[in-house]
Parts: structure tokens; sequence; C-alpha cells
């Protein structure tokens, strides 16, 4: 092989992306260990183990994913999609493994599959292909037909499993999707407004009602300079008033036990017997490491088992409390170069259908990571979302490791200028 | 920005991407923020909430609901038992510590020298804190009073060591009804695994058998919560302040059907030795007075250590005798010449026979059917239906099921009780009776290759070859005297609830229709009359003074050579009957030598009458 040969291979790996990922999988397993490693289990029964197998085995995945052309991805779009509603319509009849009440795993004996993570994967591909062919716009609102098909019915099934936060990945790629497919700023501005509404006004204080009216001047503003067809102006008028309106109507239909339940969800802390308890004790864990941490290995109230699921959806708090804000900071900024290189693999080429995969890995990450570290720091509810590279689990590390190989490879594979 | 060459497109998509590296940069600095202001502004409060005040969550065990007779009676209640665990979290983690905790518990003896914990077990439960973290393991089970004590002197040198007080069900008159109660024990991984005890966790002692399961969620109540303090060495300071508890529900009281009087004079009835089943029930609205089951198990022995309980479970579960069947509903046997009486009244109803109606044939002893002879059990002459029951002539119904046919005295039967389908009491573990005819009995023998033949009704309609429970027997005489249709018979009476409020109350319900027409009715009445009150009936030894009693006896061949089941079913008062009790014996001889003496106490008991004085007259 000619050395010039070499060099053009390898200029198609972006050997950074490469090794932030590596890092933040070290970084995993280390905590992983730290938070449930003791001397008297075998080491091939613990959890930091098995990470570290699950991580082998998504390298390898990973690998393989690399050296697909792009063409067959576009082509095992379609057939991917229709397995992967097949999986999730045979987990919600029930046949799946019942464990804590929520049937959502297929036990295939040497591993537990998680229909809902295959599904998140075969949706991107299809979403991807097809407004990579079919863009999207406003002014056209035929054009929303198929995506929208294309998204409620994965999405209906994972809520009805029920798995809400999993159902939310699906809406933030969707999202995501639309932005890169053709969607202006503004226009996703508008497509957030109702939900932003109903935030809004759920709350009685004049905070939120003057922020509530300045929204809907601010969508008034939009709606006038986008100039929509009538019907859509109406429709997000209409929709942004409903919500606010509706949402507090219907906030007061609900009993008092109901308001308590979406409260407890909305605001742990008012329950420091149920969820609160794990925020709780979350916070502590993530205050009392201070800047710098109380170093590996030594966080008494993790060590202490105070925090249950620890080594899973809390496993942020585990390096909070030993490593600190440092380590904290650390772990962002790595999550950050990772976004960055991830995001900027589309810069290089133009097909649609590379930016489109790669804007909804990047998408699918962000949530995760938001949606994981805001729960434990308590400003979001507590959701059953994994943290990736960090959260022990293989379901999610097998994603997160496609996930990786799908990028690598549309830099791998793709046709340059 | 979808046509590839255009420049334009390229632009936007790569502004995009901007825009979407800034949402990221603006979300992560919002949880920096977050963050900062975590780790450094509330720094020392955090710090020290970790350091002191370790915050624990308990859950407090609603208390199970009591059983009680129908006179207010307690059938069960609940004791305390005392556990002494080791709490993971707050034993010493150096192992030289661990071991110095280890050796001390070993050396524990109580006043007569002798060591509270093995070695073995001790060893296992210190190996099973390295990996249950967030609960407490048990070291030693219902602890006695004294050793309590002896561990709580010690307590400062056992970090980690901790009692817990649990509550345990406690069965004051031991043996007496344990079939119907039941017994709770702890769930175990099975049912933990199965859909109906998705609420249930790991450790929950779960009601099994009897009422005990059949009524567990309504006993169970909900369990509370609090948030506590704990110190260093894992024991509450206190609870934490501006926390509510979620303070548990207890379970609901059952009151049951059962007559505390009668039970015990059912029990002292039937000895432990012999093999049987009694069951009085009241036919107008199908409540259970009193059930028996024998030989009897003692449900104590569930809420005992687990030494003691494997010992006691050890010695009911391999007992020949099968002391865990509840026989009263789940023991199957042949009705014998109980079931007469549903061919008489089958026959009757259809108007095949009446009061008047002899047969060519007189009992002589036998019958000659085709190349077979069928014996009577005794030589009886010229009978009509009334006396054909009296004696239980075996000739007269030989003749009259031929001419009647099984598929009406099968209706008939059904129609009162009998048949496939369970009464559906409300303990679990209730079977089906069998009344064959030529169809099922084909099926059922087919791997033996059995035919069906017309002999088989000789032997059918004196109540050879069906299956019954003793509780349909009792409920077949019962719903025939009154005539008024078949109640679910059941043993829930009323929940209560802590205030003693009625929450829930049996509605009785008619599953069958159990009428007959007068005539039927009349004939039947006058039969059971004289069975008892005859000086010829063969139950005669089950007549009360004062009280009018109808019955009917029976002798269950079930294998040759041995002695027959002795069954006894009777009524009374026979024309507004109030109670009906169904009694058999395995393999102890004669129906109404055996069985009806036994009915008599039973009712004796219901009727509030003195043995003197049910001697003298």
């Amino acid at each position: 092989m000619k050395p010039g040969r070499f060099l053009h291979r390898s200029l198609k790996v972006d050997w950074l992306f490469l090794g932030v990922t590596l890092a933040l999988m070290v970084c995993g397993v280390s905590l992983v260990y730290s938070a449930t490693a003791n001397a008297e289990t075998p080491v091939y029964e613990s959890f930091w183990f098995k990470q570290i197998i699950y991580f082998l085995g998504g390298c390898l995945l990973a690998t393989g994913i690399v050296f697909l052309k792009i063409d067959w991805l576009k082509r095992l779009s379609a057939p991917l999609y229709i397995v992967s509603l097949v999986l999730l319509c045979i987990v919600l009849s029930s046949v799946g493994d019942v464990t804590k009440g929520a049937g959502r795993w297929i036990d295939l004996g040497f591993f537990k599959l998680q229909p809902s993570e295959f599904a998140k994967i075969a949706y991107l591909l299809t979403i991807s292909y097809w407004l990579s062919n079919h863009p999207v716009s406003l002014h056209k609102i035929k054009t929303f037909a198929v995506p929208f098909l294309l998204f409620i019915v994965p999405f209906a099934l994972v809520l009805k499993q029920p798995d809400l936060s999993t159902a939310l990945v699906f809406i933030a790629v969707t999202y995501v999707a639309f932005f890169f497919a053709g969607l202006t700023l503004t226009d996703m501005f508008l497509l957030a407004s109702p939900v932003l509404s109903v935030l809004f006004s759920h709350s009685q204080a004049l905070v939120f009602q003057v922020l509530w009216g300045l929204l809907i001047c601010a969508v008034v503003f939009a709606l006038v300079r986008r100039r929509l067809p009538k019907i859509l102006t109406v429709l997000f008028l209409a929709m942004n008033i409903l919500a606010g309106y509706a949402s507090s109507m219907a906030w007061n239909m609900l009993e008092p036990h109901q308001q308590k339940r979406v409260n407890t969800f909305l605001d742990p802390m008012s329950d420091p017997l149920g969820d609160g308890y794990q925020v709780l004790q979350s916070l502590t864990a993530i205050g009392s490491g201070g800047l710098t941490g109380k170093g590996f290995g030594q966080g008494t109230q993790t060590n202490l088992a105070f925090l249950p699921e620890e080594h899973t959806d809390f496993i942020f708090s585990v390096l909070g409390e030993q490593f600190g804000f440092a380590g904290c900071f650390f772990i962002l900024v790595l999550y950050g170069i990772f976004l960055w290189r991830a995001s900027s693999t589309c810069k290089m080429f133009t097909d649609p259908f590379i930016t489109l995969i790669t804007m909804g890995a990047c998408t699918i990450f962000l949530f995760h990571i938001i949606v994981n570290i805001a729960m434990t720091v308590g400003l979001m509810p507590v959701t059953g979302l994994p943290l990736p590279f960090l959260s022990y689990g293989g379901s999610f590390a097998m994603t997160c490791m496609v996930l990786v190989g799908g990028i690598l490879c549309m830099r791998y594979q793709g046709n340059r200028q | 920005m979808f046509n590839i060459q255009d420049n334009e497109g390229i632009q936007t998509r790569n502004w995009n991407v901007l825009v979407f590296m800034a949402a990221v940069i603006i979300l992560f600095t919002v949880l920096l923020i977050r963050l900062y202001s975590l780790q450094y502004t509330h720094y020392d409060e955090n710090l020290q909430r970790s350091e002191n005040n370790r915050l624990r969550r308990v859950e407090l065990v609603a208390e199970r609901g009591f059983i009680y007779d129908r006179n207010g009676e307690i059938l069960v209640r609940n004791r305390p038992s005392y556990q002494i665990a080791l709490q993971s979290m707050h034993l010493p983690r150096k192992k030289e510590a661990r071991d110095t905790i280890f050796n001390r518990l070993l050396h524990i003896v109580d006043k007569d020298g002798v060591r509270l914990f093995d070695s073995l077990s001790l060893d296992t439960a210190f190996q099973r804190t390295k990996w249950i973290k967030n609960r407490p393991i048990r070291i030693l089970e219902d602890a006695s009073p004294e050793q309590v004590s002896i561990i709580e002197e010690h307590s400062s040198e056992l970090p980690g060591v901790v009692t817990l007080i649990e509550s345990r069900r406690e069965y004051p008159y031991g043996t007496l009804a344990s079939h119907v109660l039941g017994y709770t024990s702890e769930i175990s991984e099975e049912q933990l695994k199965l859909p109906a005890f998705a609420e249930y966790s790991q450790g929950d002692r779960v009601g099994q058998k009897g009422l005990e399961q059949g009524y567990d969620t309504e006993f169970r109540g909900t369990n509370g919560m609090k948030l506590v303090e704990v110190n260093a060495s894992g024991r509450e300071v206190g609870q934490v302040k501006g926390v509510e508890s979620r303070a548990p529900v207890p379970g609901l009281h059952l009151v049951s059907t059962i007559d505390l009087k009668l039970q015990e004079a059912a029990e002292a009835a039937i000895p432990d030795s012999v093999k049987g089943a009694l069951v009085a029930i009241d036919p107008r609205n199908g409540e259970i007075l009193a059930m028996v089951s024998s030989p009897r198990l003692d449900p104590n022995i569930f809420s005992l250590k687990k030494r003691e309980r494997n010992r006691g479970w050890a010695q009911v579960a391999l007992d020949s005798m099968r002391p865990l069947t509840n026989r009263a509903i789940s023991g199957l046997y042949t009705p014998a010449s109980v079931f007469k009486l549903a061919t008489a009244g089958a026959g009757l109803e259809s108007g095949i026979l009446s009061e008047s109606k002899y047969y060519p044939k007189p009992c002589t002893g036998g019958y000659q059917y085709g190349a077979r002879y069928q014996k009577c059990w005794g030589v009886h002459g010229n009978l009509n239906v009334v006396h054909a029951l009296r004696l239980s002539c075996d000739v007269f119904f030989y003749q009259a099921g031929l001419e009647i046919d099984m598929t009406r005295i099968n209706e008939f039967a059904r129609r009162f009780g009998y048949g496939e389908v369970p009464l559906g009491i409300d303990i679990p573990g209730e079977k089906g009776g069998w009344l064959p005819d030529s169809i099922s009995f084909n099926q059922r023998n087919k791997r033996l290759g059995w035919r069906w033949a017309r002999g088989l009704i000789l032997n059918l309609s004196i109540g050879q070859g069906q299956l019954v429970t003793p509780l349909q027997q009792a409920t077949f005489i019962g719903s025939l005297a009154t005539n008024k249709g078949v109640y679910r018979p059941h043993f829930m009476k009323e929940l209560r609830d802590r205030q003693g409020n009625v929450v829930r109350r049996y509605e009785p319900e008619i599953i069958r229709p159990g009428t007959m027409k007068p005539s039927t009715h009349r004939v039947l009445l006058a039969a059971m009359d004289s069975v008892v009150n005859h000086p010829g009936g063969t139950g005669k030894r089950g007549a009360l003074p004062g009280i009018r009693v109808g019955a009917k006896t029976g002798s269950g061949e079930w294998k040759k050579g041995e002695k027959t089941h002795a069954w006894y079913a009777a009524v009374a008062p026979l024309y507004e009957p109030e109670i009906a009790v169904a009694v058999i014996l395995e393999a102890a001889g004669g129906g109404g030598a055996k069985a009806a003496p036994i009915a008599r106490k039973v009712m004796m008991a219901y009727f509030g009458i003195e043995e003197e004085e049910a001697n003298k007259k």
C-alpha cells in the first residue's frame, strides 16, 4: 500500500471523534466500577466487566457498520422500519418480559432485546431517507403527511408500552429532522410554541402570564413574517391560545389525586417519599462532591447505597460526588466535543441523507444527555433515560455504538466534493 | 438545500448545524450553572447532609386484618415478632471490623449457654450483605424477648445489627378450622413473577390457602412510608422534619360465617386419626357454619422461625394422611346412597315414579340384569319410593334408574348443586365433581378402553361411580329441603374497617335453579323424614329430640375388601331448614352407624341441646 493511499484513508476517519468516544467509554466503565465494585463479586459477574463486554461488542458492531455502503443503508431503511414495528407489537402483546410492571424486553436468551432501542435506529434511517428525497415546507402542508405517518406509528406503540421518555426521543428526532429538511428557525419556533404555551400558562404567577403574553405576540409576529397559508396561520394561533386556556381548564377538571400525580412527576421534590427520594439523595451526593470531589471510590452517599439505581440512571451523581464540579465539567466538555465532531461530519458532504442521519444521531445523544443530567440535578422529572456511554446497560450501549458507527460510516463512505 | 449543487442550500445547512451547536452550548451552560450552585454555593449544606443526616426510607407495613367468627370471636389475629437483622450499609467496611462483629455475634449465648447464631448461617448472611445493600438481612427470625434484650444490651458493640418488629399471624385455636383459615408465608420467587402479584415485593407475607389467600388483598391494606434520619451505626435518630410520613392503611377485618361453637363441636366429633370431612351450611343463604377436614394442620407453624417451620412443614407435607388437602372442598368421593335422593327426585319430577308405584320385581337380595346379578345390601321385599329411600334398597333404584335414564337423573342432580362446575366458594382449591353419562364416560375412560354400557346405570342410580365433594353433598341436601334455589356457599359475611364500619357485605347469590314440583318436594321430605325418624330407617342414630331431622345415609364402596366410606347428609328442622350437614369418614363403615352420630353432635350444638337431655328422651 502506498503511503499516500493510507493517508487518504486515514483522513476519512475522524480521529478526534473516535478518541472522545473512547474516553467517554473509559469514564463510563470506571464510574460503573466505582459505583458497584466490591472485592467479593467475581470479575466476570460484575457490572463493570459486563459493561466492558457490551462496549467491545458495540465496537465490533460499529466497525462493521463503517463498511456498509450508504446506498445499502437507504435500501435497508424500509425493511428495518417494518421489522421494528413488528417487534414493538410483539412486546405490546405481552410476550415480553414483565419486569417492574412494564413489558419492554424480548428475551433472546443471550440478550434481552429492547425493541424501542431498535426502533429508534430504524426510525432515524427511515425518516432521514424519506426527508432526504422529500423536503418539507410549511407552505405545502401535504409534505408533512408521510413523515407524520412514519412518526406516529412507532411513537404510539412506544407510548403504549408505556415508555414516555423513549417516546419523547422520537419527537426530538422528528423535530430536528424537520429543521434540517427545509424548515426555518421561525418555523421551528412556531412548531414549539404550543408546548411553550402550555408551560407558561400552567402557572397563575404574574411572571408566567407576562411571558405567555410575550409568547403570543412573538407567534403573531412570526406568522406575519412567514406569510403561511391561512389555515396554518389560524391553526397556530388557535393552538397557542387553546393550549393556554385548555390546559388550565383540563387541569381544573382533574381529580385532586391526579393533579398530585402530575405535580409529583413535574416536581419530584414535592414527594420526598417517592421519586423525590432518589432526587434528594442524588442532589446531596452531587452537592457534597464540591469543586473537586471526594476522590475515586470515596463516595459515601453512593457507596453506602443510599442511591438506588446508582449505576444506571443516576450514574451522573456518582460522577458528581467523586469528581465534583471539575469532573462534571470535564465530562460535559467531552460530550460537547463529541457532538461538535459528530455534527460537523455532515459539513463535508452535500447528500442530505448524510446530514439528516448525523444530525438525527446527534439529537438522540443530546436528548439523552440533557434529560438524564437535568433529572439527576433536579431540573426535570424523573424519567428512565440513561446517560450515553456512562450508564450501565447493554441495550443502550449497543444503540450508542450503532449510532457512532453510523456517523463514522457517513464520513468514511460519503462522496466528497 | 436539497439541490445538491446548490451553494445556498449548503450554506443554510451549515448555518443550521451551527444553530444546533449553539443550542448544545446553551443547554450545557444551564446544567453547569445548576451544578455550580449545588457544588459550590450549597456545598457546605450538602456535605453536612451527606456526613451527618443520613436519610433513609422506611416502609411502614400495614397491619393485616383479623378473621372473626359470625358472633365476633377472634379466629385469627396478629402478634409482634422480633427479627434480628444485619443492615449492610451500617456495617463497618473494613474486613477486620466486620470479622469482630461476626465473632461477637457468634459468641453471644442465652442464659442456658446456647449460642443464638450458628456460624454457617451467620456467615451466609454476612456474605449476602455484600450483594444486598438496601434492605436488612435477617439473621434471627422470630426472636424471643430474651434474645432481643441480649442483642439490645450489646447494641453499642454491634454496629449494623438491628432489631426489627414484624407482625405475624397467630391462630389462637390452633388446628381449629385450619383448612378454612389457611396460613401466611413469605412470598415465593415464583409468585413474585406472576402478574397477579405485581404489587407485592420481596419479603412480603402473603396468604396461602383458605381465607388468607382468598381475601389476601383485603387483609393486606396499603403500606405506608416514612423518611427517617439514621446515625452512623444505622440506628434511627428521628423523623425528618417537614416531610410528612405516609401512614399505612391497615387491612380489613373479615367477619366469617363460621360459628365457633359449631366448629368446635365438629372438630371434637371427628378425631384427627380419621380421614374425613364435615360441612355445615345454612341452605337459606349459602353461609358455611362449620367446615372440618381431617387430619388437620396447625397454621401457627408457618409463623415460627425457619428451622421449626421447616420441621413442621416436612411433617405435614410428607404425611401419608395428606393433612394439607382440604377434603371438604377438594376431596372427591362417590356420593353413595345419598345420590338415591337425586334418582328418586328425577323419577318423581318426570312422573315415572310416584308414591303408589311398585316395581314388578321385589327385593330378594339382588337383581338379575342380563348376565349380571347385582346384589342389594339386604332383603327388603316390595317397596315404594319412600320405603326404598328409608331402607336404602338398591334393587328398587336399579329398576327405577333403568326406567328414568341418566339424562334426567343428572339434570336433576345438577339442578341441586352436583356436577362438574365447582360451586364457587370464596376460598381457593375447590374442585368440581363428575356426573357420568354415556358421552363423558367414554371420553374419560378412552385410554382404559372402557365403553359405556346400560348396565352401568345400575351402579350410577345408587350413587356408585359419580364424584362429589362433601361441600356439594351438603349443598345438595340443603337445597333439596328448602326447594328455593341453590345459594353460592361462602365464608365471607362482612368486611369491616378498623372502626368497625361494614365495608362490604356478601350478597347471597343463587347459582343453580334448585326448585322442583311441590309434589316431588313433599315425597322427598317424607322420605328424608322416615330415614331418621322411622324405627327401621337407616339414619335413626341422627335423630334429635324436639327437632325434626331429615337425612340420607350412604356407604360408598371404593375398594374391594375395604370398609366403605361412611356418608351422612342431614338437614334440620326438616320443614323449615336452617342447617344442612354432610359428613364423610373415609373407610369407616356404614354411614348410619359411623357418620350419623357426628352430624347429630353438630346439630345439637346448633340447636343448643345438651347431651344428657338428648339421652333422657
